[in-house]
């Protein structure tokens, strides 16, 4: 439980992070992004509901303080990145057993591949809302590059919250590696 | 499927469908509600990261003195600011002095504000100013520069408020041309890279023919932007199918943005 709390603050610290980390310039503005490694890592540490919590409570904060109301209009509305968060959680939950037998790198690939899939859904929402699916390799960068970072922090990640799974005596990961 | 996995999808499902239901004016509520929340962290976020730039760019001096340094330079801003914003109508009503009956020259009431975040999303351009509802902001309100226009106001909790830069595909800002009877809306393009963002002025005839060097200036248009503020330089004109297109280089350097100045009406 308090490892599960821990991670709902790290997820509220990333997400302010985000704000004041600058973008790659030489990486074609790249976004660095934080959040989605946490919630993937959460995905594959916690039981069913604590994972849609995490993941509830991760899309709540991203929709709160990412997504623009302009002239009286919503370009993405609240609760989709709940629901992106929820299903792309849910996969990665589905193979944890895979990580519990210490393949954390298909673990740090997806979530690479996670991150990109929220940067793309949410660039084909508000495509759809301005009517013009524009697909250049600039896009494309602007979604492939946080995959790629997150692909690259996600191993330093896993092992700073796989150690602090163990400083909090968190052993849900452990008990079921025992079981299987 | 337990039973509990079963029913944590539901009561998940269920406060989805809540949030799935939020209209923009709920949105924007929830989104202020959160910002009042976290504003204290963005805040010492803010300090945080000046902070730090500081010891990076190894400049050190004694607390007293920069406070004093930075009131001064946000005074000496404010001051330039308003001067612009002077030469601005002044430029704007000779222009139209023939076509219009004499109106009262008028001057921007500006509120003071400081950056204290950037976009954190690949998809809009925005930053955080530490003023909020408190300090007389609202929503669609143009913020500024000495140099020109920023952007609008999105977002404003009580303390803090976002603002949609004009360099953002979704802020649209009806402008004319300087020296010319040219009108179009400047927007900025949806995937820009490099430090240097291009603005299109849209909607221009195809006899238009602008020249390099020339200032495009807000028309007043539309409501949320008051005329006379310059919004840009052209760089460059091009004839479509169906209008003319000019490219402009913002007048404000939008990637080094530290103090603004939200416009909350004319004196």
């Amino acid at each position: 439980m308090i490892f599960f709390l821990l991670l709902l603050v790290l997820v509220v610290i990333a997400q302010i992070a985000e704000f004041f980390i600058p973008v790659l310039p030489w990486f074609y503005d790249a976004h660095v992004y934080i959040v989605p490694v946490i919630v993937f890592y959460g995905a594959m540490a916690l039981p069913f509901p604590f994972m849609l919590a995490l993941a509830l409570w991760a899309g709540l904060l991203l929709d709160a303080l990412t997504v623009q109301v302009i002239g009286g209009k919503v370009e993405i509305s609240m609760g989709s990145s709940i629901l992106l968060y929820g299903v792309l959680a849910g996969l990665m939950h589905g193979l944890r057993p895979l990580f519990a037998r210490g393949h954390w790198e298909v673990h740090c690939i997806l979530s690479g591949i996670g991150t990109s899939l929220i940067v793309l859904m949410q660039y084909l929402m508000i495509a759809f809302r301005r009517g013009s699916p524009v697909f250049t390799r600039e896009v494309w960068w602007q979604i492939g590059g946080p995959g790629l970072i997150a692909m690259a922090i996600a191993p330093i990640m896993f092992w700073f919250l796989q150690w602090m799974g163990r400083m909090t005596g968190y052993s849900y990961i452990f008990e079921r590696e025992r079981v299987e | 499927m337990s039973r509990t996995n079963v029913i944590a999808l539901l009561i998940f499902g269920a406060i989805l469908a809540y949030f799935l239901s939020f209209g923009p004016e709920s949105t924007r509520k929830f989104k202020a509600g959160v910002y009042q929340l976290l504003a204290p962290f963005f805040s010492s976020g803010s300090g945080l990261q000046k902070q730090l730039t500081s010891v990076r760019t190894g400049l050190k001096s004694l607390d007293q003195l920069e406070r004093e340094k930075s009131a001064l330079q946000v005074e000496n801003r404010a001051l330039h600011a308003t001067n612009q914003a002077l030469r601005d109508v002044e430029h704007e009503v000779n222009r139209l002095r023939h076509a219009l009956n004499y109106r009262e020259r008028s001057v921007f009431k500006l509120i003071a504000a400081e950056v204290i975040a950037r976009d954190s999303s690949t998809w809009w351009r925005t930053v955080t100013i530490n003023r909020g509802k408190r300090d007389g902001v609202e929503p669609d309100t143009s913020v500024v520069t000495d140099e020109g226009l920023v952007g609008k106001t999105t977002t404003v909790s009580d303390s803090i408020s976002v603002v949609l830069l004009i360099s953002d595909e979704n802020c649209k800002v009806a402008a004319s041309v300087e020296g010319s009877r040219e009108q179009g809306i400047v927007s900025g393009e949806r995937v820009t890279t490099g430090l240097n963002p291009i603005l299109d002025l849209n909607f221009l005839s195809k006899q238009a023919d602008l020249k390099p060097g020339q200032k495009v200036y807000t028309s007043g248009m539309g409501g949320v932007f008051p005329s006379g503020l310059l919004v840009g330089v052209v760089k460059s004109f091009r004839v479509r199918e169906l209008d003319g297109q000019a490219q402009l280089a913002p007048a404000v350097d939008l990637s080094h943005l530290e103090d603004v100045f939200v416009v909350t009406g004319r004196k």
